[in-house]
């Protein structure tokens, strides 16, 4: 055999080896599943409004206890069937967290609709353009993110949360200090 | 029976989403928008560009990159303010730096390797044998057709 076959067919093996491996690390992963590259990383400021009392509402004043943000929109069924999970565990677990749910991309009457029949049971806020919504990194609604004392954010639940104990292991992980290395 | 079925179904299902989007800017500024937009990926869509897409996310998403404009962030800037919340994967047009090199250097490396393999099979083709050559170079007899003779001369140079 010629030095050409050779050389051709070493080149074919090192690009289909490279294809390969391309292929490999890409089936390993959910194509659906969009990386949530804060997670670890201090929440970004936010001031939003209460749909309630039209109070402001600010990342500042919620350091030094963990919070849980729920967003939601009226037009989202899927939030609507989450919402009495989060709404029982906000009285249960108001020693241990805070709740808010914020609005994404929703006009504030229909928001208000939304809200109206269930029972007050975390404040709502208006998030005018979405902007903090992208901020934080969301891909749609319904969205949980869990963020610590420290206003770091540990984690987020994407889709409905309507298993209560995941909820409970959740708000028990903000507890504990954070893993070392964790950005503030 | 599936369309009155799909029509009672859509009508009961709540509407998309309601918000305003932000106002449009003018000319120059408001295609910047839309070219970065086309290059940032919909977290809602299979493949499809926020400034592509109507989906809630991604509006939502073409609203932050007009604000980002308006504050006078640069393109590397806007990119890395997605990348910082979606990671790699919110760019379409990977960057060229790691791993992400095989996207952009693979397609002209099989090219080489396929121009190599063409070269490499045409130089191994035999020559025609002695008698064909000759036969090919053989003056035809004259058809009687001009252009054709014409062609035919052509072709022996």
């Amino acid at each position: 055999m010629t030095r050409g076959p050779v050389v051709a067919l070493g080149c074919v093996a090192a690009a289909v080896g490279a294809l390969l491996f391309a292929f490999a690390s890409g089936f390993g992963r959910d194509p659906h599943e969009v990386p949530f590259a804060l997670k670890g990383k201090p929440a970004p400021d936010f001031t939003l409004t209460r749909l309630d009392t039209g109070e402001k509402v600010t990342l500042a004043e919620l350091r030094g206890h963990p919070f849980v943000l729920n967003f939601w929109a009226s037009w989202c069924g899927p939030c609507q069937l989450e919402h009495p999970t989060l709404a029982r565990a906000a009285q249960r677990y108001q020693h241990d967290a805070r709740f808010f749910g914020v609005v994404f991309e929703d006009t504030t009457e229909d928001a208000r609709v939304f809200a109206r029949p269930m029972d007050p049971s975390f404040p709502q806020l208006i998030d005018p353009q979405s902007r903090m919504a992208v901020d934080y990194g969301v891909t749609g609604v319904p969205e949980t993110y869990f963020i610590d004392a420290q206003g770091v954010i540990r984690d987020k639940y994407v889709g409905p949360l309507l298993d209560g104990q995941e909820l409970a292991t959740r708000l028990a992980a903000l507890q504990q200090p954070s893993a070392p290395g964790a950005s503030r | 029976m599936t369309a009155l079925v799909l029509a009672l179904f859509v009508s009961a299902t709540p509407h998309a989403p309601q918000q305003a989007g932000s106002a449009l800017h003018d000319g120059a500024r408001e295609a910047r928008v839309q070219g970065l937009g086309k290059l940032l990926r919909c977290p809602m869509c299979q493949g499809l560009s926020i400034a592509d897409s109507g989906s809630s996310a991604a509006r939502a998403q073409m609203d932050r990159v007009r604000e980002l404009v308006a504050e006078g962030k640069t393109d590397d800037e806007i990119r890395a303010y997605f990348v910082a919340r979606y990671g790699e994967w919110a760019l379409l047009e990977p960057s060229a730096h790691g791993m992400n090199w095989l996207v952009w250097l693979l397609p002209v490396v099989l090219l080489l390797v396929g121009a190599l393999v063409i070269g490499w099979l045409v130089r191994r083709a035999p020559p025609p044998h002695g008698d064909e050559a000759a036969a090919l170079r053989a003056k035809p007899p004259l058809s009687g057709d001009p252009y054709l003779d014409a062609v035919r001369a052509e072709l022996r140079k």
